[in-house]
Order: structure tokens, then sequence, then C-alpha cells
């Protein structure tokens, strides 16, 4: 394996290069299928009558007489609140994206463009916020939107997200990389402080927001404790949700359940594909300096 | 647009309800006195409306969570009965179903916020202990449940209650039956009905494991359900908790059960239950594929045969449970729900006649055994031969046996185990940890039963 | 009108107007119910009747067997994703971003899935595929072997073997991608300079790779701890609930679930999340002290 990290190799046996080359593309072609498997099955599976899989356990089974579209036929024709799921799930992924992005920008950007008193020890808490874990304020935080009157709402979902610790951490490390003549020059052209930010070093930022853009879209649409908690009513499911839902033997929707699963892993991994590239672009240019 | 977005709202709701419906998200293990008792009467299967409004616009409005699909309907069926009765004071009630889980959360949080609580709200047995915790945030029912208290099976009621005062309406009696398959019984040559104390039983099995040469067992035990250890209680006349509510789980009844179950699986004579328990898909199907022989299981558990097994009807029996020794008392009460008023509720007075009369009345009686089929509360039912002989009710029909003549037979050997603060606690120790390592692993049952008895006394 | 606008140019005022919004969710969001969980650690809390009662709800909790062993769980669950997750994907990056690989986007695109599949989603695959019953993808592999089926999730090891498996499928790509971002902060030269000095690979994984890539080590490392010590939901999906035979999939988060949603006992909840918030804050410190000694070696 460790003949692998050399970047520049002058090895002149080209022969013993293209070895090396299919066993490492080999070795990743086995990986992903590996990684992958889970998924062919269940999308095989996803044709049989869900019951069944419920009843003997899930595998690879190529048996075409129990195979249809039935189940398919059903997410997409049948009576059933899948799409509200979705469509919840949609709207509080796309709200809180957006919320958390700009409200996290700002907040690093004020940390790492300005030199004021409170800066360290303001940077501190947001360290501390991001040390503990969100489980162990669950419990008070949903007495507390219980006192706020939150409950039930798309507000008591999104809001205490926002200001994720740790968005607002990779934000400043990707903006202190940044020279701050960029400021002055601003401030010389006689923008404002606000200007500056949104103008000249938002644009800049476009990788740290696509990175972090995905990170919050997936931790956001695959949420389930918080909302689980927040939630009463069913209209107001999102897709985790009501899919768990699903999982009970009181009824006949486990067709729904399989079908549904694999539908709700496309709009995630279309995104992901869509900025992969912006992705790890970000990734490098901020978080792992650290 | 706005009804477009109504129906809407309701078609999800009633969706998750029939989903989630009444599984509380269980699989494994928490198949509870309660829990059972949670899943116990749901499964319509087809998506049942899980919201429903009936009633005059004018009437006095009343809201109702339930978290059985099915309840709804029924009290919506019984929302309208009322008001052809009583034109002076008409109910516009709204039952909405969501999944179990859920409503015990919500209801838990809509007593400590005092607000948003539901006038009236079904709550399950094993859920019930936590809601008389502190104060009660239900109404005081023994005025209204009075007039129907003659027919009524008390234990349901006391059920329900905290120092006299009654808080729920009971819904059903749930009462222990053995269930036989006879078609794989007769295969084999075993008379089920000669079958008496636990040792017929076993030799039972020890022959029909036999004749089928192991491809058939007599049982299955579970790891995932305290039936059998109730049933067992109730034969010795125990109970796992005291006069004063505090645990005493080292029985000489759960002792005996747990020891002669270790027997039957080390003989072959019982498997464990797939699952846990009966009452999972995994359960049905394990019955359906004629693995099992019999199973004791409450009377409500013939719904599942009806909804999930539907293609043995004409096979199943059932008969008294088999006792330790002759004379004991043949049956127990397991699972159910009660129906609270909430102080929170603006017409506390109409909603609990309402409630009383749907559940414990005659008429109410015999809609739940028709749309439920659960042994009533009330039993005048039972011994009404226009309904036990109604050869057209699809449970008469399924069965090789009257139902009726069975519960009649145990009538008064019906136990009842009491349900405190300290269960959900028991069952716990149970269900997760000593019926595991008693059957999975061959845990002693003494040490096993000693450590849940200091845990649960570390709850108490 | 013009004091806004002097508002609008203050070099002083601008940041305490970017912080802002911080400084609410802080207070209102952490502080608050930080302080809320404190406090209740302390009481008993039921409707209508909250009472003090000192240290009782941390006394109990020395003694109840099943917080410990939820604990045990969540430590043993914490270290064995540690020991898989780290090394490996640090080794499949490094070999990722060696020129050797073809398809490199297909397969990080591949690797990457799980993370982006629900946990909802991704639990109910696997529990079916570690099913008990004989038709289950695991049992039927063993079937291959001639070996009988396992009831996977009802015995320790093997349901520990799921979790590692179903953590490992989920998170190698992501970690992989972590090492990877890492990887391009290296700047070639370190590499063309130990070659003119004659390093073989080895070496130069030893002396330039690994190094320079300890802040991205360091930032994996503290991630996957409080992942690990925060598993929840992986166990909550694999036993289709909050309840595992003998407690085997108990964790500290599942506890505090257990005991504030689903009992209704916030009080005892609330000891057992300060617990683990303690212990968070231990490996903390000891960690920020090993990152300070490492500081000093530079």
């Amino acid at each position: 394996m460790a003949e692998v990290v050399i970047q520049k190799d002058k090895m002149d046996v080209s022969v013993k290069k293209k070895i090396q080359t299919v066993i490492a593309t080999g070795f990743f072609m086995l990986l992903s299928l590996l990684v992958v498997f889970p998924f062919i099955i269940s999308f095989i599976a996803s044709f049989r009558p869900g019951r069944d899989l419920i009843r003997n356990g899930l595998a690879l089974n190529l048996d075409f007489s129990t195979m249809s579209l039935h189940n398919y036929e059903y997410l997409f024709t049948g009576d059933h609140s899948y799409f509200v799921w979705f469509k919840n799930s949609i709207l509080i992924t796309f709200v809180s994206v957006f919320l958390t992005l700009i409200v996290c920008y700002f907040v690093a950007y004020g940390l790492a463009m300005y030199n004021f008193k409170l800066n360290n020890l303001l940077f501190f808490l947001v360290i501390a916020t991001m040390m503990v874990p969100f489980e162990i304020l669950m419990l008070p935080l949903y007495q507390e939107i219980i006192d706020l009157h939150l409950t039930d709402t798309y507000a008591g979902v999104i809001l205490p997200g926002i200001c994720s610790a740790s968005t607002i951490f990779f934000f400043r490390q990707y903006l202190q990389g940044l020279p701050t003549t960029l400021l002055d020059a601003g401030r010389i052209d006689g923008a404002t402080e606000f200007g500056i930010a949104i103008k000249i070093i938002m644009p800049i930022a476009k990788p740290a927001f696509a990175a972090m853009g995905i990170l919050c879209a997936m931790g956001s649409w695959n949420n389930m404790l918080w909302p689980m908690l927040v939630f009463r009513s069913a209209s107001h499911f999102t897709l985790p949700i009501g899919l768990n839902g699903l999982l009970t033997p009181y009824d006949n929707n486990y067709n729904l359940l399989i079908a549904g699963s694999m539908f709700a892993i496309l709009p995630v991994f279309i995104v992901f594909l869509c900025f992969q590239r912006y992705f790890i672009e970000g990734m490098s240019a901020g978080a792992v300096k650290g | 647009m706005k009804k477009k977005l109504v129906s809407l709202l309701l078609s999800t709701a009633m969706l998750s309800t029939v989903l989630v419906g009444c599984g509380g998200g269980n699989q494994q293990t928490a198949a509870s006195e309660g829990d059972t008792a949670s899943t116990e009467e749901g499964s319509e299967e087809a998506v049942a409306e899980a919201e429903y409004t009936v009633g005059p616009e004018d009437g006095t409005k009343l809201s109702m969570w339930v978290f059985v699909p099915a309840h709804a309907e029924f009290y919506a069926k019984m929302a309208e009965e009322w008001n052809a009765k009583n034109a002076d004071k008409q109910i516009n009630l709204t039952v909405t179903s969501y999944p179990y889980g859920d409503m015990h959360n919500k209801l838990t949080l809509a007593n400590q916020s005092g607000e948003g609580a539901p006038d009236l709200c079904d709550i399950e047995i094993g859920q019930f202990p936590n809601f008389l915790q502190g104060e009660v945030q239900f109404q005081e029912l023994n005025d209204y449940i009075d007039p129907y208290r003659e027919d009524v099976v008390q234990a349901r009621i006391d059920t329900y209650s905290k120092e006299g005062k009654n808080y729920g309406v009971p819904t059903h009696v749930g009462a222990t039956v053995m269930y036989y398959n006879t078609k794989i019984l007769e295969e084999y040559g075993i008379d089920y009905t000669t079958i008496e104390t636990w040792d017929d039983y076993t030799a039972a099995g020890k022959q029909l494991k036999e004749a089928s040469g192991g491809k058939v067992c007599m049982t299955s035990v579970d790891t995932g359900g305290t039936d059998w250890l109730w049933l067992a209680m109730a034969e010795y006349g125990e109970d796992f908790t005291n006069e004063d509510g505090s645990p005493n789980i080292q029985l000489e009844s759960i002792k005996n059960m747990i020891t002669m179950q270790q027997g039957w699986l080390n003989d072959g004579i019982a498997m464990i239950s797939p699952g846990g328990q009966v009452d999972m898909e995994e359960g049905y199907a394990n019955i359906a594929a004629g693995n099992i022989a019999s199973f004791p299981k409450a009377m409500w558990y013939m719904s599942r045969f009806i909804n999930y097994m539907p293609e043995m009807g004409g096979q199943w029996a059932i008969a008294p449970c088999p006792v330790f020794e002759e004379g004991q008392p043949r049956s127990v009460g397991i699972g159910g729900t009660g129906t609270v008023v909430s102080k929170q509720s603006e017409n506390p007075e109409l909603a609990a006649e309402f409630i009383s009369w749907a559940k414990l009345s005659y008429d109410g009686e015999l809609q739940i055994w028709n749309m439920l089929g659960f042994d009533t509360c009330n039993t005048s039912i039972w011994t009404d031969t226009t309904i036990t002989q109604d050869t057209n009710n699809e449970y008469i029909k399924y069965f090789v046996t009257n139902p009726f003549d069975t519960l009649n037979e145990i009538k008064d050997e019906i136990g009842l185990i009491k349900v405190g603060r300290i269960n959900p606690t028991i069952n716990d120790a149970f269900n997760l940890t000593i019926l595991n390592a008693c059957f999975e692993e061959g845990a002693n049952v003494d040490e096993q039963l000693e450590q849940g008895q200091s845990d649960c006394e570390l709850e108490w | 009108m013009g004091k806004v606008k002097k508002l609008l140019f203050s070099q002083k005022v601008a940041p305490y107007l970017f912080i802002l919004p911080f400084l609410l969710s802080f207070l209102l969001f952490w502080a608050y119910p930080m302080f809320s969980t404190i406090k209740m650690s302390f009481q008993s809390v039921l409707p209508g009747q909250v009472e003090w009662i000192g240290f009782k709800n941390y006394t109990k909790l020395l003694k109840d067997s099943a917080f410990h062993t939820a604990m045990l769980n969540s430590f043993e669950y914490m270290i064995g994703t540690l020991v898989l997750l780290i090394p490996f994907p640090m080794l499949f990056a490094c070999l990722m971003e060696s020129r050797l690989v073809k398809a490199k986007g297909f397969f990080k695109a591949c690797l990457y899935l799980p993370a982006l599949t629900s946990i909802v989603v991704s639990g109910m695959l696997f529990r079916l595929m570690f099913s008990e019953l004989g038709g289950s993808q695991m049992n039927q592999l063993l079937a291959l072997f001639d070996m009988a089926p396992i009831k996977w999730l009802k015995i320790k090891s093997t349901s520990y073997f799921a979790l590692f498996v179903l953590a490992c499928w989920r998170w190698t790509g992501v970690n992989m991608l972590y090492f990877i971002a890492g990887l391009k902060g290296i700047d070639d030269t370190f590499y063309e300079a130990a070659e003119i000095d004659g390093a073989n690979a080895r070496q130069k994984f030893r002396y330039i790779t690994m190094p320079l890539l300890k802040p991205t080590t360091i930032y994996v490392l503290t991630i996957s701890i409080y992942a690990g010590l925060a598993m929840f939901m992986e166990s909550y999906m694999l036993w289709a609930g909050n309840a595992s035979p003998n407690n085997i999939g108990l964790t500290i988060v599942g506890y505090l679930y257990r005991r504030g949603i689903e009992k209704n006992q916030l009080g005892y909840a609330s000891a057992v999340g300060l617990v683990l918030l303690i212990i968070a804050l231990i490996i903390n410190v000891i960690q920020l002290k090993l990152n300070g000694t490492f500081k000093k070696e530079e």
C-alpha cells in the first residue's frame, strides 16, 4: 500500500506501473461494489412484495416470478402521503440550509475578519457548543420549544439548528485564509462593512458555501431525532419519520416502505453528484487546516 | 383550495397513523404486557381514515385521540348512535388517530404544558401508570361508570384507577386462552381437549415431536413478551407487584413457568418465537407456516388470525389454558385500552357520559364485539345467544370452537395482574434481559430473577 | 439616518452585528437548555410536582446496571469505530490520490453514497440483511459455507459486527474524503525533496504524509469520538426501536431517550446527559493536551 503515496513516481518500468494501476483500480472497484451491494439487493428487492421481505429477511433473490413494478406503481399513484413527507423534507432542507449558510457565514465573517475585544471569547463559545453533543441538550431544548409554543412547527425544527457551530468553524477557517487587503480595497471603494461581506468576500467563498451546503443538506434531509420530537401532526412529518412509521406489522405498507426508501436516496445523491467538485475543493480549503 | 389542503392533511394523518399503527415501533422486545396491548387491536388492512368528524355542526364539540385507526371508526359510529338517541345532547366528535408512541408522547406533553390535550383520549394499559404519576390530569369518572358497573368486569375498571378514583373506561377483558391448530394436532394423533395441565401439554408436545420427527413444535416461547408469565402468576394467584405496588418478581409461578419452558427448549418441544413473540410479522409467518401447533394469547388475537392468516380458517380451536395443578384458574386478562377525559376539557360531563355509554353499555359493547372482535367487559354480551350463535360473524366462522363457549367456561377464572408505576420497569427487566438470558443462553432462572428484582427495586 | 450610515461603516460595531445571531442562538438554544438540564438533574420532574432531590439521580446512576451497560456499549462502539474508521480511510485516501487509480470520481461517489442515505433507510436494510430469519442475506451467506443461521442481532458479538459493518459502510467514504482533502493541502515539493534524499515510499508515508495529515487526523478523530459516544439512531434503527435483547444495543443517548422521552423522567435523563457531557469534556481536555504536545514536537 505504501508505495502508492508516491506522488512523483519516476519508475521507468511502465509495465510495473500499469500493473499497479490495475491493482489499485481493481481494489476500489471491489470496495465500491461491496459498498453498493446493499443498495443493489434492496433495489432488486424493491420489486418484490414488501411483506415477503419482513417475513423472510433481505437477500439477493432474483426470482422474477415474484417481481413486479407494483411497489413503484403504488408509490407514484397510490393513496398515501409519501409525497407530503417528501415535500416537507425538501422544504425543511431548503430553508434550513439557506438560513444556516447565511447566518453562519456572517458570524464566521465577524470572527475571522475583525479584531475586537470579545473575539477570542466568542470563538471559544463557538468551540464550546461544538464540543457538546446535541443529544445532551435535546430534552431541555424540547421543553423550551414547548414553552415557546413552537411544537409542531417548522420553526421549532429549524431554528435551533441554524447557528451550527461546526459550520461557523469551517467558514471561519476558510475566511481566515483570505487576505485582509481585500477588505481594505473595498473600504477605499466606499463599501459598507456589510457590502464588503456580501459583494466582495461572499463570491470568493463560493467553494466553502458549496461544501457546507452539501453537508447541511445531507444532515437536514436525513435528520430524524429532533423532528420526531417536535412534530406532532402527521401532516408535518418528514421522510425519515414517515418511512420509520411504515415499519410496523399493522399494515400492508411495506411495499411503500421499500419503494419509498429507494426513492428517498435519489435527491441527495443528485445534489452530491452535481456539487461533488466543490465539495472536495471546499473541504480541502477549510475544515482540515484547523 | 382549502378543502384540498384539508384532505391532503387528513390523508397524511391517516396514512401515517395506519402505518405507524399500533406497534409503537418495537419489534423484538417491546411486547410487554403493555405493548402487546398496544398492538393488540389494530389492523384494519387497508388504509383506514385517520380522522373522523361526526355529528351536527352545532353539537357540542368534542375532540378525541386514539392510536388505533379501527378504534376511531368505532367511536365515530358510536357518536352517530348517541346523537340518534340524545336529541338534547348532540355532540360533534372529531376522532384523530396517531401513531402509538407519538400519541402517548403528545398526551404527556399536553399534560405537562397544560394545553393542547383533547377532550377524550385512548391510553394503552402499559402506558397508563405513567399518566397516573404526580397530579392526575384526568377527570374522575366514577359517577359516569356507576350506571354500568354491575354488568362490567370490575377488575378492568380498577386497572385504570388510582386511590379508588376511576380515570379510564376499559375496552375489553383480554381473557387469555390457548389457541390450538387442530389440523396439525389431528394429523399427528393428538387430542387437545384432553390437555388439562402443563404436564399433559408437555406430554402432548413430546408426542408431537416424535410423530412429526421434530418438524413441528408444540409452541413457541417468548423472549420479548410476558404473557406466559402473566398466565402462570394468575394460575398461582401471584402478582409481581406487592400490595403497595413494589416489585416482587421472584415468584414460584414465574420460576416454574420459565423452568418448564427451558425444559421444552432443551427437549425440542418448543422453539423461540421469531421476532420475540407471536404478535409480530415474523410470528404470523411462523404460525402460518405451520411450525407451531399451539400458543396462549388473549382473545383479541382472534383478529390477527382474520387479518394475517385468513387462509387458516377452520383450523384453529380455542380452549382454556393448561394449569400447573388442577383446580387452578385457567386464564388471565392481558392488554387493554383505557379512555380518559382530560381535565382540560370544556365539556367534561358530556364527554364522560358519552364515553361511558359508548364503551360500557350493551349497545356499545355489541359494537365492540362486532367491529373489533374483543371479549367485552360487559358480560351480558357473552350469554346473549343472538350474538354468540351468530354464524355470520367472521370470528365465530373462523374458529373450530365457539369463542364464547370457552369464554363462559373460564368466566370466573380470569385472573388479574395489577398494573402500576413499576410495571414498565418490570417489563423491561423481563423482555430485555431475563427472558433472553434464560431462553437464548440457558441462564439460571433464580440468578436472573434475583438480578432483575434488584434492578426493579432500584426504580421503586 | 446619519447614525445608521455611520453604523454601517463602523468597523467597531460591524463585528458585533455579525455575531449577534450567534449570541442569540447561543443563549436561547445552548446556554439556557444547558442551565436547565443541570438544574433538572438535581430534580424529580413530574407533571405538577417538581422536587429538589439533591444528588439522588446521580447516586441512582451509580447503581443502575442498564446505565452501566449503556456506557460500556457506547465506549466499545466508539473505540471500535476509531480503530476501523481512521487508519483504513487514510490509506484508501492515499491510494486514491496516488495517480494509479482511474475513474476516481466514480469511486468517490460510490463510497460516499451510504452517507447520503438516511439512517432510517440504511438501518432498515441492515436489519433485514442481518435478520435472524433463514432468508436473510447474512444467513444465506452462512448457508453457502454450510453453517446454521445465526440470530445476528440477539448476540452481542454478532450484533456488534453488524453495527461496525454499518458504521464502516456509512462513514468510510466520508472520512476518506476528509483525508483526500487533507492530502490535497500537502505541498508536492515535500515529496520531491524526499525523493532527492532517496526516501522510499514507506518512508515518505511515515515521515511526510502522516505528520502533515495530523490536523486532518485530529479533526476526524474528534468527530469520530463524538459520533461514537453519541451513537443512537444506528442502534434505534437496527433493533427497530430502543429496546434490544439484554440491552446489547443500548447506548448512553439511547438511555437518555428511554428515560427522558419514553418514561418521562426528565430529571434522571438529565443526569444521564450530564455524565455524557463530562465524559466528552474529559476526552476533550485529554485531546487538547495531546494536541499541544504535538505542537511542541513540531
